[in-house]
């Protein structure tokens, strides 16, 4: 039809700039099977070798763990301040209200960097440092809440409040209420936000620049070093666990609340 | 909110005075944000104008040289036009890219739209680091559009570890962050007002310029704004595209802090970036609100 030309014309474009974002993706998880040391066309054949390689790489195993430690800590303290948070911004606040949403999602607004290195600072002047998880934990989840918090906060504006209502006015307890009633409907919100804050603290970099200590190293940090002096194929088995974790976070939000929300009415 | 308060009967608002206030909800993110966000940033404003002493990060001593330093050196001024030339080009690229590409995702029709959502928000979530990675083995010295272009006699191009390297992991990074802003605000155009356009015999071109692309102008430029910020403070494309050939400020600032240690130099060098930054802003969101004046609600 000729009146839909420039749609094609707009859809043809799209594929192509699918396909720049998928491309170095897909070649990194191409690379992890392949066999050889670099890749070539053709592929010279599937093996797991670099898998095994990075297994046995101690460094590149002890940063996955600690990695994995962090942000599980990330997630569970994010989840909880930023969801209560959220409560209390959308069924509470007032007058406070735009005040408190802009400081919750500041840390969004502002480079990642410079909060990374106001906080490497802040740390030094107040006698922290930066040894062990405690600067890397605070850093990470200085970024981490404002997703839980946009997340609940979108799931609490839509939420029917008459459904609590009528669960106390049955005799429910307001524990018992908030359990029963409140929490199994704001659940996909809670979930998301903590599966975007997981993620978050899993592939922040920045912050983690500036925070790590030694002995104390993250998954992307680890990568980083490695890839300033070799290119071997270890490192793509290393990022093709953090694509598959990726990859993982996107379905899981996707069954659990919609794309839509995270995109539309959420963060941005 | 009045509305759920009207909605609470005298049972509830009886057990809801036993119930604790519900400002303590809002303590530990609160005070969470204020020791660990708030207080760390005035912190560094603070660092700017200290002095660096020798054997120590820093002294006492208020001082404006730490500015004077950065602000009097061309070097310094060429390293930052060079950042704020490849923050515009890439604000510029992913515009050009990101257009279609939210158009396609606002128009698509009910089962393929979470496909293409998530297509987009798989890169988004991969780490920088991993998608240089991926960069590097499409664009390196052995990478494999140099082997096409060995294989098919035409020698080889410098890729990577140059300015386009780094423009094509920038452009890369954040092209969803400007398709999504957009596509939030094509969203809110109804279908209809372009059919309506081209049903009063407007060419679907004309219907699109003088129809669809204005009313989207809101989205383009929030989305600007932010690929711009984020541009600027890029850190790890830099470094791992461009190699040492290509400074930007974020990387001598890094620099400074970690391995000069000299902080207030450091802390004053950022500010001076994102000072700029705000300046660019301010003066861009002038312009922006006298261009939207135009567009018809």
């Amino acid at each position: 039809m000729r009146s839909t030309s420039y749609r094609v014309g707009f859809a043809a474009a799209a594929v192509a700039v699918y396909v720049f974002l998928l491309a170095p993706i897909a070649i990194v998880v191409v690379a992890a099977f392949n066999s050889g040391e670099y890749l070539r066309f053709p592929p010279e054949g599937f093996s797991l070798r670099w898998f095994s390689k990075f297994l046995a790489s101690e460094p590149f195993v002890r940063s996955f763990w600690f990695s994995l430690k962090l942000a599980s800590l990330v997630t569970l303290l994010s989840t909880v301040a930023g969801g209560m948070a959220a409560f209390f911004v959308v069924r509470h606040a007032r007058r406070s209200r735009d005040f408190l949403r802009l400081l919750l999602v500041a840390p969004l607004q502002l480079p990642a960097i410079l909060t990374g290195i106001a906080l490497l600072i802040f740390f030094y002047s107040v006698g922290i440092g930066t040894r062990g998880m405690t600067g890397l934990l605070i850093g990470h989840t200085v970024v981490s809440l404002p997703y839980v918090f946009l997340m609940v906060s979108s799931v609490l504006l839509r939420f029917d409040r008459t459904l609590e209502e009528a669960a106390r006015s049955l005799g429910a307890s307001p524990w018992v209420t908030f359990r029963r009633v409140t929490l199994p409907l704001v659940q996909g919100g809670v979930v998301s936000g903590a599966l975007f804050a997981f993620i978050t603290s899993f592939d922040q970099f920045p912050i983690s620049l500036l925070l790590v200590s030694v002995g104390n190293t993250t998954l992307p940090i680890q990568l980083f070093d490695y890839l300033r002096f070799s290119f071997d194929p270890t490192a793509a088995a290393a990022s093709t666990v953090s694509i598959a974790l990726s990859v993982a976070v996107v379905w899981l939000i996707h069954r659990l609340v919609g794309l839509e929300q995270v995109t539309w009415g959420g963060p941005r | 909110m009045a509305r759920a308060a009207e909605l609470t009967g005298p049972e509830t608002r009886r057990l809801n005075r036993l119930s604790p206030p519900p400002a303590l909800l809002l303590v530990p993110a609160g005070l969470f944000l204020v020791v660990f966000f708030l207080v760390p940033y005035l912190n560094m404003v603070r660092m700017s104008f200290l002095t660096k002493a020798p054997g120590a990060a820093f002294t006492h001593v208020l001082t404006v040289e730490n500015y004077l330093r950065v602000l009097q050196d061309a070097f310094y001024w060429r390293v930052i036009a060079r950042t704020f030339w490849l923050a515009g080009l890439t604000t510029l690229l992913t515009l050009i890219l990101g257009y279609p590409l939210a158009y396609t995702i606002a128009r698509a029709g009910g089962r393929r739209r979470p496909l293409l959502l998530m297509l987009l928000l798989a890169p988004l979530l991969v780490g920088a680091v991993v998608r240089s990675y991926g960069w590097m083995i499409w664009l390196g010295r052995v990478g494999l559009i140099n082997q096409a272009l060995r294989a098919l006699g035409w020698g080889e191009a410098e890729l990577m570890y140059n300015t386009l390297g780094v423009l094509i992991g920038l452009v890369h990074v954040y092209l969803p962050f400007m398709a999504l802003a957009i596509a939030s605000s094509l969203e809110q155009i109804p279908a209809d007002v372009e059919l309506a356009a081209r049903s009063l015999g407007a060419s679907p071109w004309r219907a699109f310029w003088r129809v669809t692309w204005p009313l989207s102008l809101p989205g383009v430029f929030s989305g600007a704004m932010l690929v711009f910020v984020l541009a600027l403070s890029a850190y790890v494309i830099p470094i791992l595209l461009g190699g040492n050939n290509v400074l930007v400020m974020p990387m001598l600032i890094v620099q400074m802090l970690l391995d000069a240690f000299h902080w207030p130099l450091g802390s004053a060098m950022a500010m001076v970036l994102f000072g700029l930054a705000s300046l660019v802003l301010w003066l861009y969101v002038k312009a922006m609100n006298r261009a939207l004046r135009w567009i018809p609600r």
